[in-house]
């Protein structure tokens, strides 16, 4: 070698010896093992990472994420954010006569009123039976609820009432844009919400840790439906037909993506009103379309009475939905029409292990109705929140700390799995309409495919 | 032949230590008694901090926002009441005793053409002039939500982002305007931060980017996050670096972008984008950003970091509340320094900066920054 040329090149490797800028190391995990939760798919290592510390996407299948054949500059969501402010060391509030917890439930007079009112009922037993099992001089734990107007930001001003009654906690609500704005709120004043019933893919997208979501979102619930109806059913030309609304809108997002990954765009989208009697126009639409399955996203009563007009009108195609489609409205609507559809849902509701047996017993006695999965889930959420404070005691910072740094927990809706947004991703099930009843079965194994040649960047 | 062989060998023995002795020299951490002096930086360096806690007088441990008027005197919205702090360092607490409509101060601005200080609240918004308070809520005036995030004043008129869309207070007749995913580009009317521009407001939308406002010609336009997810970034650069905004600020044609994703910057013909794990950023949870003549003061969860977009400072605490400072230039070894003194708290909220000095709110308590001596530009076209 030259001796200039060996000096040149002597000079020019120091420099390059080190990265202009220094990379950081990675965030401190926080109490977390080395490999994802039970139950849930293990990742196979990332081309140019080692961190990915939670499921991505959902826990759905690498096939079914965006752009999965290219590496992305930056991934979000497969590690946890910490809460790095103060307030863990803050000395308990004086003169405490109770331990507060807000509930936000959607107005008892809007279509989201029922279930509300079946989550009230459920996370009012929660409470009854902790307060029944405190000893003496114990504080008790006591329920702040309020209910969300139908108007944008209602629940914002809900959220600052909780802070100024000091509660420890928040539970709620159905609505997304209401659970979101009360999220954006309770990030400024630091108050831990469990959301128990708001199946909106992008509530937890935002990564804000002071969430967590313990039901499966329509993400997850999408996946299993674009599986089953366009692998299982080998259906092709599918329908969507959704209400005009933020949450049909966000609903279908997903559902939508993962057909058109499968190979089967949606043939229509179509939309309707709440409450809409004359659907000929798009009935016509759909006719001429010549599918083979329907994914409806809207109220269970809406949907019920067009099920009964499309199988009037001589649509054969094969019917989806989201978990709502279970409630009686549906069928009552649909009437034959709902023989053969098919949702996704949560848990077997028919299942005969014995915390759910114990725990249907409970709210029957007490309510004189079998629970749903909106009750369920707001008991689940009610004693999650009661343990995460009989732990952390009066300290909200130290209750996010209890909640966010959850892997696992077993509530009456069975083993709940959480993920690096804070979502429950536990598999859920798949219900069939036959014979007058809904038939549950585990969701189809998911297929991983083989990983993509990764483009790097 | 034997000779130069041997010359040649020798000539390479000695020039491999000099390369390898030149590449330990650049691994080295820098001699911390030879700093570079702050001169040679593009924006002024921090020399201490000086904090002001509970113990001092603030109501509160939690600070929001900061704000130097023009006539000195400093504000500070709290958890617990809005404080103004006399030249003199004497406080006076204005709270809901007082007319304060809620007592979490969120956000601040100064009138410039009266000197009345506006405040944005969890439940209201507040003019405070003459030391009389005026409350305005969503069920007495045009504000559109009582949560107000932001505040902003572009001539005659205020602006405010809530969490139900923007408003606009016209401040020569009173009357409002507001602005949501009605009559807006807005799908979605989560406001949270107001940029008043030269020609422009920018609200920033929690889930739709920043909305750029027109009020001459009463358009709208939308930078929206490129790749359409939340989850990555598929390509650095490309625009803003998230759909959720959790601030906006502008100053002589630079916009930023504070996400809890990263940070982002806008000078008119190119976006920049950040994220802490590639780029010196402190933490790509940011809380707020101030910009003040090209620079972007960005109040992070991990502390502090100041950047031309080049060039960062960052300014965190240790395990032990010692100040840590990290110089990173381009092309060169990051220069780290442990300070006399530290920010109170790495959790910052709020940041108000000016030639003379800084001022941060944080989670636990508020800030004075001092800056070391450094050459104040006497232009804006020498500032750049």
């Amino acid at each position: 070698m030259k001796p200039v040329l060996f000096v040149l090149l002597s000079l020019l490797a120091a420099p390059l010896g080190r990265a202009a800028y220094e990379e950081k190391d990675p965030p401190k995990q926080l109490n977390l093992e080395d490999k994802p939760p039970a139950g849930v798919r293990q990742l196979p290592p990332r081309a140019g990472t080692n961190e990915d510390r939670y499921p991505y996407y959902g826990n759905v299948p690498e096939g079914m994420v965006p752009f999965h054949t290219i590496e992305p500059y930056y991934r979000y969501w497969t590690t946890r954010l910490p809460f790095r402010g103060p307030g863990r060391d803050y000395p308990d509030p004086p003169d405490l006569k109770s331990l507060k917890v807000g509930l936000l439930s959607p107005p008892s007079y809007g279509p989201e009123g029922a279930r509300g009112a079946r989550t009230k009922k459920g996370v009012e037993l929660a409470f009854a039976e902790a307060n029944a099992a405190r000893k003496p001089g114990e504080l008790p734990f006591e329920i702040v609820a309020r209910e969300d107007s139908p108007q944008w930001g209602s629940a914002a001003n809900i959220a600052v009432d909780f802070a100024d009654n000091e509660v420890l906690g928040i539970l709620g609500t159905i609505d997304g844009d209401a659970t979101h704005v009360a999220l954006r709120v309770t990030l400024k004043t630091e108050t831990y919400i469990i959301n128990t019933s708001d199946p909106d893919p992008t509530l937890t997208e935002t990564q804000i840790p002071w969430l967590t979501r313990i039901l499966p979102d329509q993400r997850q619930e999408s996946f299993l439906l674009a599986e089953v109806a366009v692998r299982e059913r080998g259906c092709k030309r599918i329908a969507i037909f959704r209400e005009s609304s933020r949450p049909g809108r966000v609903g279908v997002m997903h559902f939508v993506n993962f057909i058109r990954r499968l190979g089967c765009p949606p043939v229509q989208h179509l939309l309707f009103k709440p409450g809409d009697t004359d659907i000929r126009m798009q009935i016509q639409a759909i006719k001429a379309a010549d599918v083979d399955a329907v994914f409806f996203c809207g109220q269970p009563e809406d949907i019920g009475r067009f099920a009964a007009q499309f199988r009037q009108a001589g649509i054969k195609a094969q019917f989806f939905g989201f978990d709502r489609l279970e409630e009686d409205s549906f069928r009552q609507g649909a009437g034959s029409a709902a023989e053969g559809t098919t949702i996704a849902y949560y848990y077997d509701p028919n299942r005969t292990d014995k915390p759910w047996l114990d725990f249907a017993a409970r709210y029957e006695k007490r309510y004189g109705e079998k629970p749903d999965s909106y009750a369920a889930y707001g008991y689940d959420g009610a004693r999650l929140m009661i343990q995460a404070i009989e732990h952390a005691g009066p300290n909200r910072w130290r209750v996010r700390d209890y909640l966010a740094n959850l892997d696992s927990y077993d509530g009456v809706t069975g083993h709940m799995v959480f993920d690096g947004r804070w979502d429950n991703i536990a598999p859920m099930v798949m219900g069939e309409f036959h014979q007058g009843a809904w038939h549950f079965r585990p969701a189809p194994p998911m297929r991983q495919e083989e990983r993509p040649t990764i483009t790097q960047r | 032949m034997k000779t130069k062989l041997l010359s040649e060998k020798w000539w390479m023995t000695l020039l491999t230590a000099a390369g390898l002795l030149s590449a330990v020299n650049v691994f080295a951490d820098p001699p911390a008694a030879n700093p570079s002096p702050a001169s040679a930086l593009p924006f002024p360096l921090i020399e201490r901090f000086e904090n002001y806690t509970e113990k001092d007088g603030l109501p509160a441990h939690k600070a929001h926002a900061v704000l130097k008027a023009s006539d000195g005197r400093l504000w500070v919205g709290t958890y617990n009441g809005l404080l103004v702090r006399a030249q003199d360092g004497t406080y006076h607490r204005y709270g809901p005793e007082d007319g304060l409509s809620h007592k979490m101060v969120m956000c601040l601005v100064e009138d410039p053409q009266t000197g009345d200080i506006w405040a944005g609240t969890m439940r209201g918004l507040n003019r405070v002039s003459g030391g009389r308070i005026t409350a305005y809520y969503q069920t007495d005036s045009g504000l559109p939500n009582n949560v107000v995030y932001g505040v902003g004043i572009r001539e005659d008129v205020l602006w405010v982002a809530t969490a139900a869309g923007a408003g606009a207070l016209n401040l020569k007749t009173g009357s409002w305007k507001i602005y949501d995913h009605n009559n807006s580009i807005m799908h979605e009317p989560w406001c949270y931060s107001i940029a008043c521009a030269k020609d422009v407001v920018y609200i920033g939308v929690w889930g739709g980017g920043i909305v750029e406002h027109d009020p001459k010609l009463g358009t709208f336009k939308e930078y929206r996050d490129p790749d359409g997810d939340f989850q990555y970034i598929l390509v650095p650069d490309s625009g803003p670096i998230n759909d959720i905004t959790s601030w906006v600020a502008w100053d002589d044609g630079v916009l930023w972008q504070a996400t809890y994703f990263g940070l982002a910057r806008y000078d008119g013909a190119r976006w920049r984008t950040w994220v802490a794990a590639k780029s010196p950023l402190a933490s790509d949870f940011v809380n707020f950003v101030w910009s003040h003549r090209h620079v972007g003061w960005v109040g992070t969860d991990r502390g502090v970091s100041v950047t031309d977009g080049s060039t960062w400072v960052n300014y965190l605490v240790g395990e032990h509340g010692e100040g840590l400072m990290e110089i990173h230039r381009p092309n060169q070894p990051v220069e780290k320094r442990t300070m006399t003194t530290a920010l109170p708290n790495s959790f910052v909220l709020g940041i108000y900066v000016d030639d003379d000095d800084v001022w941060f709110a944080t989670s636990n308590g508020l800030s004075h920054g001092v800056f070391a001596p450094h050459s104040k530009p006497a232009t804006v076209a020498e500032a750049r």
